[in-house]
């Protein structure tokens, strides 16, 4: 019978041609065997494929870990999380301070609105106080001054208005002002300093900065605004002014992948594509603080900034574009080659963004979507080729599959979870390494509440719960305790703070103190109310949901009341975090390793859609926040962390749980090879830097054929 | 005829156009926001979600968004979200590598499936009836993602071959035969196991129709004639049970888009399953909403064949 046939037999075809192809594919040993070059191939896998190869445009992890090796900053970060030479070879940093003449205040005992007189007034000063006081080592900073004429004139600038968007945001509205500028003084700081006017005006009297009367200079052309006068006088006519600049001296000689030599235009070109509204650049709040950038020539650029602001300079870490490839001409040209509107043409729709060309140590080869991106090192790279021949970015969704392919030796290096890595510890096949993250995980306490208002609650429900065994028995010893909002690797951080002791009896001390009692049934109660809150996260993640019972039961044993509630990602987010509408909530904060704190702990930030949800208000606090935001020395900067630290741990707005840990592992075979100037090679082991980077060298990474073994050290 | 065809085609496109609006509706109305921007992020501030949200005219009523969307999608100019690629170039390559897996997989269960429903039920309660409908029952409850990693291990452990992706990486280098043959052998897995899933499924119908037509009497008096046991069961009695399968065979070609998110995952196969299911996660709503539209105009286009199909295999029906 034909249908019979057909139906049995076409199957059995279609599985022998299926089967037979098993005959010609290679085995995972052969790979290898028969292919040397494999040693000098580097494979990653990673869940998710990239989504934009563009520096300036990319705010996904997968796309910065492929752009990272195409790409180079000014700057980067060594060893020990100091700022270190790309790019740029060397730095200064100054600063350029201005304020202007006050008409009406007495300058030492004078009053005078001319310029030449305050000015010889405060290089008189200079000279005759060399004291190591802080009036004269603020004088003795004084590099240049310099006047700048009265000036008048008009200006539009914008300001939040009354009414609001749809989302809630102010809408903005322009206004047009008209001024008088008195004569202005431009001092040039040799350091940056932030307390400079506070003692300048000792020098030139009590009150003279504060007097300044800006708003009678200034004449509000838009009409409607005058209840803003004050502010606005303050924008257009600030009495005084910071500005630091930092002036980058760049590499000579280095080159782009297509053979350009890199300069200052390519700076230039990079910081105006970022600020460029067209562009949609997720960075650029990071740049908002450039008042002006100058390329001083060829290899020379100076960055001026409205205002101190530190963070700044970390943020020219970001990898330069080559300017020659993506300027409007080019822009243009590729515009009109694939037919498109030039007008409506940007650097997010250039084929750059696939197949990028930078100035890192690997050139950027082929990229298959959802299946692999392909670099090549870069043979003519400023700082020396790397040992791998080839980066090879995989894309393999599954955990279980990586580990398979990791298995059979088709990938070098995957995302591997602690228990994965678990699997492979005692193989003497493998190295493994781990390391603290950039994170913690916190439970926070609304303090607009009522119940949250008293500090030794806080402190009280921080102690209650055994945060070394959530660590134990949740996180499988793959985390350490955190007492802080900083880093801990860093040195912001400030290690000898204590962390909360678990002491169940010392908190209920610390609630009966509070004036909450045990009631009958065993609940603490105050005034006849019992104390019951709601403690919520987001559902969808285990660790969380653990660390939510373990908080419930912890604090019941204690007599206090707690609901717990699991909520959707984007409605907590949207309609508890965002609205502060929440008792307690346990959540997670990633950071970056500036000590940067503002958006996060900063009294201002306590609003609707802002960060510090859990309204944390603290004079001394905010003073520092500013101050660290503020300050350009290391050292200072690390003082004020210090202090910022103990005030937070004190106030314990936050019960600080714990910093999780990341695992890898790798071939044993895998090693460091150095080469001496005499072209001797040395391997050495590869271990993680004092901060826990154990990529930090991968430059210099190369596979062996058999299992290394290292010269005594 | 052509009257039912011209008719159905304009009920059709109706039918189109309020899926088009309710697919948009769903998907501009699920909570989240699409958008780079994490709000947690303590780098990102309120104008740039404005900025975003104006880029992409999200800031604009429903029906002008609606209107934008359809007529960017109709004119080649709609973009993903997520990396400004051409949506239809996008999913074209994605559609290419889907292809060969629901070719293989498809032509492999349609074809199995009646001889082993077929034998199944005319030896009712034997040991291979018994056999089948166990098996089946195992496909059928035990996820298809527990069996693929079972398989992968299995085969990884013992052959010592890889099995991930559309090809074994690295090959790109070797003779234009060992690149067929790679291929080939990567399809093995990913398709066969669909294919075990959808005859597990297929030859449980394939059965109980069967069983219904057995007992008529055209199937007797078929019998009675002295035909063989093959000609009655596979001419007389297998073209009256088909008639159910016209209308399955209508509905498996949406399967080309959503039929395979997991083994495409776990695969690493770069599909339009796994394309739909990570723009979902990403909100990259031009890509969620061309594939709704597609999934919707394959539905209708396979109800279309079915009804065809329907008067071809039974001239009874007059529509």
């Amino acid at each position: 019978m034909a249908i019979k046939k057909i139906l049995i037999l076409l199957p059995v075809i279609i599985f022998a041609v299926l089967l037979q192809s098993f005959y010609w594919v290679p085995t995972y040993d052969e790979q290898v065997k028969g292919n040397p070059h494999r040693l000098e191939e580097f494979i990653s896998a990673s869940t998710g494929d990239a989504k934009i190869l563009n520096p300036i445009l990319h705010a996904d992890a997968s796309s910065g870990s492929i752009t990272d090796q195409v790409f180079d900053g000014l700057i980067d970060r060594d060893e020990d999380l100091r700022f270190r030479g790309r790019l740029a070879e060397s730095w200064e940093i100054y600063e350029e301070a201005y304020f202007y003449v006050n008409p009406e205040a007495a300058a030492a005992g004078r009053n005078t609105s001319r310029p030449e007189i305050i000015k010889d007034f405060i290089l008189k000063q200079q000279k005759s106080n060399k004291s190591d006081t802080l009036l004269g080592r603020t004088l003795n900073n004084i590099n240049k001054i310099e006047i700048i004429p009265a000036v008048n004139g008009e200006t539009e600038i914008q300001a939040a208005g009354p009414d609001t968007n749809k989302d809630g945001f102010p809408d903005p509205v322009n206004i047009k002002v008209k001024y008088k500028a008195p004569p202005q003084l431009k001092i040039t700081l040799k350091e940056v300093d932030q307390g400079f006017f506070d003692v300048m005006e000792s020098v030139l009297g009590k009150g003279y900065f504060k007097s300044f009367p800006s708003g009678d200079l200034i004449e509000i052309l838009t009409p409607g605004h005058d209840d803003m006068k004050a502010d606005i006088a303050g924008e257009v006519l600030p009495a005084t002014e910071h500005n630091p600049v930092i002036v980058f001296h760049l590499r000579k000689g280095v080159k782009f992948h297509d053979g350009q030599e890199f300069d200052s235009g390519d700076v230039g070109f990079t910081y105006e594509a970022i600020m460029n509204p067209r562009n949609l650049s997720p960075r650029v709040s990071d740049y908002e603080p450039v008042k002006r950038f100058e390329p001083v020539d060829k290899y020379t650029v100076k960055v001026v900034y409205k205002r101190l602001y530190s963070p700044a300079f970390g943020t020219w870490g970001m990898g330069i574009l080559p300017e020659h490839l993506l300027n409007s001409e080019a822009l243009n040209k590729e515009a009109k080659s694939k037919g498109e509107d030039p007008a409506k043409f940007t650097l997010r729709d250039s084929d750059f963004n696939r197949r990028p060309v930078g100035t890192g140590p690997f050139v950027f080869r082929e990229w298959k979507s959802d299946q692999y991106i392909v670099l090549d090192r870069n043979e003519e790279y400023w700082e020396g080729a790397p040992n791998y021949k080839s980066y090879t970015f995989r894309i393999v969704p599954d955990p279980l599959t990586q580990e398979m392919e990791f298995y059979g030796g088709a990938i070098d290096s995957y995302g591997a979870e602690p228990h994965q890595v678990k699997r492979l510890k005692s193989d003497p096949k493998y190295q493994n390494f781990s390391g603290l993250s950039f994170g913690y995980t916190y439970i926070g306490y609304n303090m607009r509440r009522e119940l949250f208002k008293d500090r030794r609650v806080r402190k009280a429900l921080g102690m209650a719960v055994d945060t070394d065994k959530i660590i134990r028995y949740v996180m499988y010893n793959e985390a350490e305790r955190i007492t802080g909002p900083f880093v801990k690797q860093t040195d912001y951080y400030d290690k000898s703070i204590e962390p909360l002791p678990y002491d169940p009896d010392g908190a209920l001390k610390l609630l009966n103190d509070a004036g909450w009692k045990k009631n009958s049934e065993g609940w603490l109660e105050k005034d006849g109310k019992r104390f019951a809150f709601t403690l919520i996260t987001n559902s969808g993640n285990d660790l969380r949901k653990s660390i939510l019972t373990i908080a419930q039961d912890s604090w019941k044993k204690i007599g206090i009341d707690v609901k717990t509630d699991l909520v959707e990602w984007s409605v907590f987010i949207g309609k508890h975090v965002n609205t502060a509408n929440f008792d307690a909530l346990i959540l997670g904060w990633s950071m970056g390793i500036d000590p940067d704190l503002y958006q996060i702990w900063h009294s201002s930030q306590t609003n609707e859609n802002q960060l510090n949800f859990v309204g944390f208000k603290n004079k001394e606090a905010d003073d520092l926040i500013v101050k660290i935001r503020q300050e350009y020395d290391y050292d200072r900067q690390v003082q004020y962390c210090h202090q910022l630290h103990r005030i937070i741990s004190d106030e314990q707005p936050y019960t600080f749980l714990y910093v999780g840990k990341w695992t890898a592992v790798l071939d044993k075979k895998i090693v460091i090879l150095e080469r001496t100037p005499a072209g001797e090679e040395k391997i050495k082991k590869i271990t993680p830097t004092k901060t826990g980077s154990y990529t930090f060298y991968f430059n210099k990474w190369i596979k062996l054929a058999g299992n290394p073994r290292f010269d005594a050290e | 005829m052509l009257s039912f065809t011209i008719k159905s085609f304009f009920q059709k496109l109706l039918t189109l156009f309020f899926i088009s609006i309710i697919s948009f509706l769903v998907v501009y109305l699920a909570p989240g926001k699409p958008s780079q921007i994490d709000p947690l992020n303590p780098k990102f501030t309120p104008d740039d979600l404005i900025r975003f949200q104006k880029e992409f005219n999200l800031d604009k009523p429903l029906h002008i968004q609606y209107y934008l969307y359809y007529k960017n999608l109709f004119t080649g100019q709609l973009k993903s979200w997520k990396d400004n690629q051409p949506v239809i170039g996008k999913i074209h390559e994605r559609f290419l590598n889907s292809l060969w897996l629901f070719v293989v997989g498809t032509v492999i269960t349609w074809c199995l499936s009646f001889p082993v429903g077929i034998s199944a039920a005319i030896k009712r309660g034997s040991v291979f009836d018994r056999s089948t409908a166990f098996l089946s029952y195992v496909m059928i409850s035990v996820p298809g993602f527990f069996f693929a990693y079972i398989l992968i291990i299995f085969v990884v452990k013992t052959f010592d071959i890889p099995v991930i992706g559309m090809q074994t990486f690295g090959m790109s280098g070797a003779d234009a035969f060992y690149r067929v043959m790679d291929r080939i052998w990567h399809l093995v897995l990913p398709s066969v196991l669909g294919a075990l899933g959808g005859i597990a499924l297929l030859s449980r119908y394939v059965r109980a129709q069967m069983l219904e037509v057995i007992h008529q009497d055209y199937i007797r008096t078929a019998k009675a004639k002295g035909l063989s046991g093959d000609v009655v069961y596979y001419k007389h009695g297998f073209r009256n049970a088909l008639l159910p399968f016209v209308t399955m065979f209508g509905m498996i070609l949406p399967g080309l888009i959503g039929g395979s998110v997991i083994t495409e995952s776990i695969f690493a196969w770069p599909g339009m399953g796994r394309m739909g299911y990570e723009a979902i996660l990403a909100r990259d709503y031009p890509i969620i909403l061309t594939l709704n539209f597609m999934v919707a105009v394959l539905v209708l286009i396979g109800t279309f064949i079915s009804d065809l199909l329907y008067m071809v295999v039974d001239p009874r029906i007059r529509l």
